[in-house]
């Protein structure tokens, strides 16, 4: 019996009601993205969560970034307050290292065998419960004929148009480990050497390396032309814009950014976290939201509407240049040194 | 520790009701400041020798890497000279700007001057956030002044945002108030008949002001520049929004380290090195008053 419950009890007997009956109202905690992110996920998986499990409340705990939301954690490892976080899965590979986490299989939850086998990572404690993908967004009217190539971003005539949020921004990290790879670089271990040399034509066009609040409003404005950003959202802005915005996957070739779901090691409610967990798994849940905010599913049964599946990169899987985020974590150091000495001083 | 402090006698008596007192009336500020300042420094200052993963993860070593780094990297020596350097272009900018609108203000009386005063406080009721999206739609490429240019015939955009130039405006626009509140506070001693005693005797316009008024406004000069000078260091808010990633600074490093590379324990050295600073900001002021004094 924990504290919490002793003293309701306490309170219950003192005023010589019956105890509460088993089964009483819960309320798991999710902690997740602020924003967009908040009020698609909301609509598309905890209210039908919430109708089809009435005795479990869902409390959505709003959080800027990842990095943010690891701060939260460290604060409250004595005492936390969230049962559920979604993050990034580099950041969630930190919170598993430091304990924060308990460890998700299929022994715990049997959808976990369901899921896709790049959604599951032996040293990090949540499963994969979204895929992402880097696109190339462009303002439609600046370009009637779209664009297909990363080329297009050192075209001269973009020049002061092109958006990119640079290193150490991840976007930034991607765009540089896809074009290594397709310049033949060394990859990872070679702290994507090529991926630099190919930035040498695109940084003279770039307006801000910063885009705020995020890249896609610049875009739909007309403020810039074309740029780099995440496959979700900008999907979601091309219709919430009437199509100022489109996005697509280069030629070069795209890279995943991956959100895990975590169970506190901890958590209030562990219980009414873990049927949290496995809803949000679910084929039901993952085709609702892919179908709401275009990030491709992570659940193989997933049934997804062929017009939402074709805005998310689940037919582009060939194009996926795979990036071990834990690998480049240990290089980001050195990256970004070249980075900011041969890349940023062109763009003066 | 601040007892043994606060019982010492204060300028050149003790005061009444004795040390006790004295102690006691201080107490809840120095509490105050303990909790809300000190211990958060401390834990800074703990923070920066704690070991860090690659992954950012910090399993409860120790270990200096982080202040090697900090002392031995260019980058970082960079940084402090970018941040103290820009930082001093901005004081200067805001010093030049506010000094004329200060002397007015200290000058002009009744419902004129606080007419003035709300106007000159008024920008610090808006958030520096907004402020700087303010700068941003004035800057930017299609902005008022690059159509302004245009309309002169100038064929290029000005490159007034995303880079230094931007961060520099949009600074100085942003700390203006409280270089002219500083000014106006350090303007007391200026009175207007020992001016006209200057004129009296001969001195033309110019002299007067650079011989009497000026001399006579330093140290609000000083305390305005230091405290210009320690907003623009830590400001990292307007240097993010208006540097487009091409200005390093120590304070959009902090951020970035903290919140994008999850490296608390160099975010925190980072801290220190403000602090230092300041600290060293706080000296120089000190010095500076006792010259002109």
């Amino acid at each position: 019996m924990n504290r919490r419950s002793f003293a309701v009890s306490a309170v219950v007997l003192a005023f010589g009601f019956a105890a509460a009956p088993a089964g009483a109202q819960q309320t798991v905690t999710v902690m997740a993205y602020s924003g967009l992110f908040q009020d698609r996920y909301t609509a598309a998986v905890i209210e039908p969560f919430e109708k089809a499990n009435p005795g479990i409340k869902v409390t959505y705990a709003p959080q800027q970034s990842s990095a943010a939301m690891i701060g939260q954690l460290r604060a409250q490892k004595a005492a936390p307050q969230a049962d559920v976080v979604i993050m990034d899965v580099s950041v969630a590979k930190a919170g598993t290292d430091e304990g924060l986490y308990v460890k998700l299989d299929d022994k715990v939850l049997p959808v976990i065998a369901d899921l896709y086998p790049n959604a599951r990572f032996p040293d990090v404690a949540g499963v994969a419960v979204t895929f992402d993908n880097l696109v190339m967004i462009y303002n439609t009217e600046a370009f009637p004929t779209p664009p297909k190539a990363l080329t297009a971003l050192a075209d001269p005539a973009n020049k002061g148009k092109v958006v990119i949020p640079g290193i150490p921004d991840i976007q930034g990290l991607s765009l540089i480990a896809i074009l290594d790879r397709k310049n033949g670089g060394p990859g990872v271990d070679g702290k994507f050497e090529k991926g630099i040399e190919a930035m040498a034509p695109i940084a003279p066009n770039v307006q801000t390396w910063e885009p705020k609040p995020e890249v896609y409003a610049p875009v739909i404005a007309g403020q810039a032309t074309i740029g780099i950003g995440w496959n979700a959202r900008a999907q979601v802005n091309s219709d919430t814009s009437g199509g100022k915005l489109k996005a697509v996957i280069p030629e070069e070739g795209t890279a995943f950014q991956i959100n895990v779901i975590n169970l506190v090691a901890g958590a209030p409610q562990p219980e009414a976290a873990k049927k949290f967990i496995a809803y949000a798994l679910s084929p039901e849940a993952q085709k609702a939201f892919t179908e709401s905010m275009f990030y491709a599913p992570t659940n193989a049964k997933a049934q997804i509407d062929a017009k939402a599946i074709d805005r998310t990169a689940v037919k582009f899987l060939d194009k996926v240049v795979p990036i071990d985020w834990l690998a480049v974590a240990k290089v980001r150091d050195q990256v970004a040194e070249q980075w900011r000495r041969r890349v940023i001083p062109l763009s003066r | 520790m601040t007892a043994a402090v606060l019982s010492a006698p204060i300028g050149r008596e003790a005061a009444p009701g004795g040390p006790m007192l004295v102690a006691l009336l201080l107490a809840p500020i120095a509490v105050l400041n303990a909790i809300g300042f000190l211990l958060p420094v401390l834990n800074l200052a703990v923070m920066s020798f704690q070991e860090v993963q690659a992954s950012g993860a910090m399993t409860g070593g120790w270990s200096t890497a982080k202040w090697q780094a900090v002392a031995t990297d260019s980058f970082y020596w960079e940084l402090l000279g970018n941040s103290i350097r820009t930082s001093l272009v901005i004081t200067l900018l805001t010093l030049v700007v506010s000094y004329p609108i200060a002397l007015y203000l200290h000058r002009s009386t009744g419902l004129w001057r606080s007419l003035l005063l709300v106007l000159v406080i008024s920008p610090l009721l808006l958030s520096a956030v907004v402020r700087t999206y303010g700068w941003i739609a004035i800057l930017s490429d299609q902005g008022l002044v690059n159509a302004a240019l245009k309309a002169f015939g100038a064929r290029e955009p000005w490159r007034l945002m995303f880079n230094l130039t931007g961060v520099t405006i949009g600074l100085t626009e942003i700390l203006i108030p409280y270089m002219i509140l500083a000014l106006l506070a350090g303007f007391g001693r200026l009175d207007a008949r020992v001016e006209e005693a200057a004129a009296t005797l001969g001195a033309p316009p110019f002299k007067v002001f650079w011989r009497v008024v000026v001399p006579l406004s330093l140290p609000g000069v000083a305390l305005g520049s230091l405290l210009t000078f320690v907003l623009a260091v830590s400001s990292f808010i307007t240097p993010k929004l208006l540097g487009g990633g091409r200005v390093f600074l120590l304070a959009t490093e902090v951020y970035d380290q903290s919140i994008v590379n999850l490296d608390w324990p160099l975010a925190a050295t980072l801290s220190i090195v403000v602090l230092v600073v300041f600290g060293v900001a706080i000296a120089l002021y000190g010095r500076i008053l006792k010259s002109v004094g």
